[in-house]
């Protein structure tokens, strides 16, 4: 094991790292916000990847315009679905929204696999990006790199959009206190759900990055999901920052355990993530009241 | 009067007797133990499902007299519900033979019932050599392929003509140490080397870091043992990372499902053992494709191609063997000779109850080669029976009694 090696694993660690990122991110403001726990998420990640598909297959066979219709179309169908159902179940205990979207992931899981088949479906890198970039001392495919810069990106902004703007702002409110928030006279159901929609957008975006990297099937979402939950207990539930670093984190966690011992790769964050809890319960930015 | 009362009497009674078995006659109950629902419904489910029913419509739908009835169930490659659906078909059901099987662990399970029920099981889906190893019984068939016929027709053939350097990703799991242990003896016997071996963990779907400690090996060949999802995403990374410009992919399954899945660039110059492929030349498999091809609207594969045969071969034996009973048609189906479009010869090997025939190599064709729909493989290489199949020796069957 060379240091090349352990560089490229690093690097490895990071694209996988960035996808984690970008379902956190999503899954930690709908949780942070709504108080919403979405099981549906790696499921909302997968139909992603899935509007992609089907927009290069049946439509405009150019990944860009996937990359951004894709998303939009997710953003808009977790927007609908936030305000025609979630919204009815608010008042009810919180284990009838985590039925829901557990339901919900289910339902969209089966969907897919009753349209498109169990076995998957062809998504290649865009020829654009094909091949890989010479970094000097190894050869690194251009398109993870693309990943890694995308991801940087839409993170920068989210966080921009989330601490700058005015919207941000009550967002970031109505995530401490709800109520108080709607008694300033903001409407806060509207907000609810444009916060569900940019999640689910963002978890859509992360599937169209990741399609091109493996097997783009029904159950895509499945092996994604505990890992973000991890993350976003790590990071700190709610905290955007906490889902980046949670996510890079977690992300070299599993490169690391690769390297050393594959079979423990993804046990080494349940590890990792007991530990953490022990010293600090709310994670790395987590709101302390919340959960000390 | 009396006398011809009492005489036509004796007629009905005669008529009676001759006529009676027709209607008494029980059904031969045929079954199909598939995965419609699970991670195999493309490759086995409807498809094997179809193949075992056009067989028997092609039989005639009666067999000695008796009707033959069909039903079908899904254990969706779950071995705890392969276990359960076996007993409701053997015992609820009342099936004489269970056929198909996807998925070992599942198998293994059948294997026991067809045991205790003594009823026959014929796997063909499934891939364990346990079914005619440590774990084979009197009732149990192994139709298709098996593990060793993978990776030593595959190993021999890619050592002679691909190269003598190889590097393996293994699934991590008994099926893929399996492939792993006979893939390494294949490549020593025809003087290859083992330059490494990365175990990776089933379902993973990052193999960047086993497919860059791999380029660094240089090897000629790489050999993935694993096959679904991750032969999809280790390939996919694998040409990602560019290491198809230096190294030449054998897979331990690939089907056309799964190149149709990822795309034929994905898979484009690799190459894979089977047992049969829809192109094969040998006699009856065109008319076999061109039925299949206008009722189901693409070529059949070769576990649809397998399952019809092993269900035509099973209604050959129980004529031959002049009843159905499970232990007679065991005797007629030990030790036989054939030739039909799927095995071409085939024989049934008494000693662990081996389907045993050649074994073809296949190329996966590039995207500007491929002419028309699943057109996805080239036939380059033939491997003869006794080099694909282990010999009896080495299989540690010990065939007991009924």
């Amino acid at each position: 094991m060379n240091i090349q090696f352990v560089i490229m694993q690093l690097f490895n660690g990071l694209i996988m790292g960035s996808i984690y990122v970008l379902l956190s991110l999503g899954l930690t403001i709908i949780f942070g916000m709504l108080g919403i726990i979405n099981f549906a998420h790696g499921a909302f990640y997968m139909f992603g990847a899935f509007v992609a598909y089907t927009i290069m297959a049946y439509l405009i066979p150019n990944f860009w315009v996937a990359l951004i219709v894709g998303p939009i179309v997710m953003a808009i169908f977790g927007a609908a679905c936030e305000a025609f159902i979630l919204r009815r179940l608010y008042n009810l205990p919180p284990l009838y929204v985590m039925l829901f979207t557990f339901g919900l992931m289910l339902v969209l899981q089966d969907f897919i696999r009753m349209i498109y088949g169990a076995a998957g479906v062809p998504f290649r890198t865009p020829s654009s990006l094909d091949g890989s970039i010479n970094l000097g001392f190894m050869f690194y495919p251009k398109y993870r790199i693309f990943l890694i810069i995308i991801t940087s990106m839409c993170s920068l902004g989210v966080w921009l959009f989330l601490s700058k703007t005015k919207l941000g702002a009550i967002i970031r409110a109505g995530t401490d206190n709800s109520i108080m928030v709607d008694a300033l006279g903001i409407n806060i159901s509207k907000i609810f759900t444009l916060v569900f929609g940019m999640g689910i957008g963002l978890a859509g975006l992360a599937g169209v990055l990741a399609a091109p990297l493996q097997n783009v099937s029904h159950l895509m979402g499945v092996d994604f999901l505990v890992d973000c939950f991890v993350v976003v207990v790590v990071g700190g539930m709610g905290s955007i920052s906490g889902s980046i670093v949670g996510g890079l984190i977690v992300g070299e966690i599993i490169a690391f355990g690769v390297m050393v011992w594959p079979p423990m790769a993804h046990t080494l964050i349940y590890i990792f993530m007991a530990a953490f809890l022990l010293i600090r319960p709310r994670g790395l930015f987590g709101r302390e009241a919340f959960h000390e | 009067m009396g006398k011809t009362i009492q005489l036509m009497g004796i007629i009905v009674l005669i008529l009676g007797f001759i006529v009676s078995p027709a209607f008494s006659a029980e059904p031969l109950k045929i079954a199909t133990l598939t995965d419609m629902s699970g991670p195999y419904a493309e490759l086995a489910g409807w498809g094997n499902i179809n193949a075992a029913k056009m067989a028997i419509e092609d039989f005639g739908g009666k067999v000695l007299g008796m009707d033959i009835e069909y039903v079908y169930r899904d254990h969706q490659c779950k071995a705890d519900l392969a276990n359960q659906k076996a007993i409701e078909l053997y015992e609820k059901e009342r099936a004489d033979v269970i056929f198909d099987c996807p998925n070992s662990a599942s198998g293994l399970a059948v294997t026991n019932q067809a045991l205790k029920y003594k009823k026959i099981f014929i796997a063909v889906t499934s891939g364990t050599t346990r079914y005619t190893g440590d774990l084979c019984n009197r009732y149990t068939f192994h139709y298709a392929y098996n593990d060793y016929v993978l990776a030593t027709s595959a190993g021999m053939w890619a050592a002679d003509n691909l190269g003598k350097k190889w590097y393996t990703i293994t699934a991590d799991y008994a099926w893929g140490h399996d492939l792993l242990k006979h893939f390494s003896a294949a490549l020593q016997k025809r003087g290859g080397t083992l330059l490494g071996n990365e175990m990776v963990p089933l379902g993973a779907s990052d193999f960047s870091p086993f497919i860059i400690k791999a380029m660094n090996a240089k090897p000629e060949v790489l050999a993935l043992l694993n096959a679904g999802k991750d032969t999809v995403n280790s390939t996919k990374q694998a040409v990602e990372f560019g290491l198809r410009k230096q190294t030449k992919i054998v897979h331990a399954l690939l089907f056309p499902e799964d190149i149709k899945a990822a795309g034929p660039e994905v898979f484009a110059d690799n190459y894979v053992t089977a047992s049969w492929d829809w192109k094969v030349d040998q006699p009856g498999v065109k008319e076999f494709v061109a039925k299949w091809m206008k009722k189901f609207g693409r070529p059949p594969n070769w576990f649809n191609a397998g399952n019809y045969s092993a269900v035509t071969q099973y209604l050959l034996a129980v004529k031959r063997a002049g009843s159905k009973d499970p232990q007679a048609v065991v005797k007629a189906l030990e030790g036989h000779r054939f030739s039909d479009f799927f095995a071409s010869p085939g024989y049934i090997r008494p000693e662990d109850h081996k389907r045993v025939g050649k074994a073809y190599i296949l190329r996966a064709k590039k995207p500007s080669e491929i002419k028309e729909p699943w057109d996805y493989f080239q036939i380059v290489g033939v491997v003869p029976a006794e080099q694909a199949y282990q010999d009896v020796k080495e299989t540690g069957c010990k065939m007991g009694d009924f």
